[in-house]
């Protein structure tokens, strides 16, 4: 069994209009026996950015605090937030440094620029290849059942509640089809002055 | 082939270790100790490689008692927890890593509540209200989740978690003939149940 | 300064040479089928293809085998080749030993005693089996490469098997016997969400254009065209269209 597929998990983040959104299912486990049901692997950055760490349950746990520090110390020394962009150069940074023993986490940076409000998404690999596409991006182990759905149901320009309905629809039916992802699904709507967190419910097996 | 067990209740947390010490396929000792106090209401169980269990449980103890006496306050069951999660992290990606599994059991005198936090050789730190680790995850988290409520006394706890071992002692091949539990409350860490916390696992399993 | 050569002999330091046969290959492609009232679909993308090259783009993967019955094969084609000419010859000898064509349910049967009989050789294909029953109602079957059956109303198979499934999981309603009232398809969805007529054909055949659109923008062993057979009392039709070409 992969690496990284040792504690399961996914998590997937949409662009729609105005909004963002970034999910994850609240699965721990060690390979296939299910120890914990409310592992968090969003974390939030700022007001309206938020990272999202599947893979090797411990890497989650290092590469989350190593970023806290980074951004902490950011906010510090420039006396200002950190954006979307400047995270992601971040985290892309921050994976490359381990290019010969990395973390094996495949993070995904979703968030609004603080000042301008523009949605943004990334993705990266396990050393830090950034990758941002238009629509959506997905990473963890169910990945491929997470393309198929987010292929199928998304659509440029959906409001927060539509944008809501289709990121937990692609997340949750894409996890039933997984057997080390799942037990209950946290999804996070971001908008220009709010933030709203959702819990779903979801198969428990 | 080692097992730990711990439930967490609403005030107080129950640890349960076996007492086996095996090299390969011989028993060394029937009286092992498997715990640790780091202070006065926070108990460590450790299970792993040999040596890595005794120097890297000893240099958590006795940190967390030298943060004790600089800042004249102890640290909090979650900020021991994660103390220690950082320092096997580190050495995961040294050369040297430490091979321990561990269960940190805590009560927070500060907020008046109880933690059980589960942590693993690769330093995944989990808190979480019941948890096994070694093979006796595969007997006993069916039963916690089936019996399990926040609010059990202490009573109707151990004797969750003497169903748990008895369960362990039907049904696992190895032999964990007797088990030491512990309870950590506001009171302090303690052996707990009759005949000094130990439990005699083969007697409860053919009793059941 | 004199400058030595030293010779190599690769083929004597590297120890002995050794080679290698693999007797499989993935040539890709996806295969949906879905069954309702009266009426079963079963598609495939027509992309054959190895590695990063493409043999063909017109090579369909769903067979017809009698007049109620359709084959879909995917993975290694020359597998698929040589599966798809026994059957064929199985049932020939089927029909003229008994005098009358084999029942989708006999043909299904008889597929995972086929692949089960190359239980430590296996034929390297997913298959989808879709037809009528006796009724004249809509059945799928899918297989592993070892001859596991399973009898259902909708499979998506092949390599964008996994992209497609947890789609049709949440989209697609049992609504055939004996599946009317389990809770096979639509997945997650509120009580009031839920259709309360039975799947159309018509819908049938969105879902599966739908899904194969969906998975040719993410697997690139699925696309240029797409076949699909339908399957009714009145006989089988084909319907095409064209996916993305890269």
């Amino acid at each position: 069994m992969s690496i990284m597929a040792y504690n399961g998990g996914a998590v997937v983040a949409m662009k729609g209009k105005d909004c963002v959104a970034i999910a994850a299912d609240r699965r721990f486990g060690v390979q296939l026996q299910t120890i914990g049901f409310d592992a968090e692997r969003i974390f939030r950055v700022s007001d309206s950015l938020f990272v999202g760490i599947p893979g090797l349950a411990t890497d989650t746990q290092t590469v989350h605090e190593r970023l806290r520090f980074r951004t902490n110390m950011y906010e510090l020394r420039e006396n200002r937030k950190v954006t979307p962009k400047v995270l992601s150069s971040m985290v892309s940074n921050f994976l490359y440094e381990h290019r010969f023993g990395p973390y094996f986490v495949e993070p995904v940076v979703a968030g609004l620029d603080p000042k301008t409000h523009v949605p943004y998404l990334c993705a990266f690999d396990l050393i830090g290849c950034p990758n941002e596409p238009e629509d959506f991006v997905v990473s963890g182990t169910c990945e491929e059942q997470l393309y198929g759905m987010c292929e199928s149901l998304w659509k440029p320009d959906l409001s927060p509640e539509d944008l809501f309905e289709t990121i937990s629809q692609a997340l949750v039916n894409a996890c039933d089809r997984d057997a080390i992802s799942g037990w209950g699904a946290k999804v996070y709507i971001i908008e220009k002055d709010k933030v709203t967190v959702k819990s779903v419910r979801t198969r428990m097996d | 082939m080692e097992c730990l067990i711990g439930i967490r209740f609403k005030d107080y947390v129950l640890l349960a270790a076996d007492r086996i010490d095996a090299r390969s396929i011989v028993v060394m000792k029937h009286d092992e100790e498997k715990f640790v106090s780091l202070s006065d209401n926070l108990l460590m169980a450790v299970t792993g490689e040999a040596g890595d269990t005794a120097q890297f449980s000893e240099y958590i103890a006795k940190n967390v008692q030298l943060y004790k006496m600089r800042n004249d306050y102890e640290l909090s069951p979650t900020a021991a927890a994660h103390f220690t999660r950082r320092n096997l992290a580190e050495y995961l990606r040294s050369r040297s890593p430490y091979q321990c599994n561990l269960l940190l059991a805590g009560y927070d005198k500060g907020t008046n509540t109880s933690h059980l936090f589960y942590m693993d050789y690769l330093a995944t730190l989990v808190e979480l209200p019941y948890c096994a680790h070694g093979y006796g995850g595969y007997f006993t988290l069916s039963t916690m989740d089936a019996y399990y409520k926040e609010d059990l006394t202490p009573e109707e706890g151990l004797a969750l978690l003497k169903k748990c071992i008895a369960e362990i002692s039907k049904r696992l091949i190895v032999n964990l003939p007797t088990f030491q539990v512990k309870i950590v409350d506001k009171d302090g860490i303690r052996n707990f149940g009759e005949n000094d916390g130990i439990v005699e696992a083969r007697k409860l399993a053919n009793s059941s | 300064m004199i400058k030595t050569t030293r010779f190599s002999y690769p083929e004597v330091e590297n120890g002995p040479m050794q080679r290698h046969f693999s007797p499989y290959t993935d040539n890709g492609g996806t295969i949906v089928a879905i069954a309702g009232k009266g009426f079963a679909v079963i598609a495939s993308d027509t992309r054959l293809s190895s590695g990063f090259s493409i043999y063909t783009r017109e090579q369909p993967k769903v067979q017809q085998l009698n007049d109620w019955t359709i084959l879909g094969c995917s993975g290694c084609w020359c597998d698929v080749l040589t599966l798809k000419r026994l059957m064929e010859a199985r049932i020939k000898l089927y029909r003229h030993e008994h005098n009358r064509a084999m029942s989708t349910g006999a043909i299904a049967q008889m597929l995972s005693t086929m692949l089960y009989y190359k239980r430590f050789f296996p034929y390297y294909v997913s298959n989808v089996l879709a037809g009528l029953d006796e009724e004249g109602n809509g059945v799928v079957y899918s297989y592993d490469p070892v001859g596991h059956c399973e009898k259902s109303t909708f499979h998506a198979g092949g390599s964008s098997g996994a992209l497609i499934q947890p789609f049709l999981d949440s989209r697609v309603r049992a609504l055939i016997q004996p599946f009317l009232d389990s809770r096979i398809g639509n997945k997650n969805l509120t009580p009031d969400a839920i259709p309360k007529e039975p799947l159309t054909l018509d819908e049938a055949l969105r879902v599966v254009k739908d899904t194969f659109i969906s998975a040719a923008e993410r697997d690139i062993y699925t696309g240029d065209g797409v076949l699909i057979k339908i399957v009714t009392p009145e006989g089988v039709r084909e319907e095409s269209f064209p996916l993305r070409h890269d």
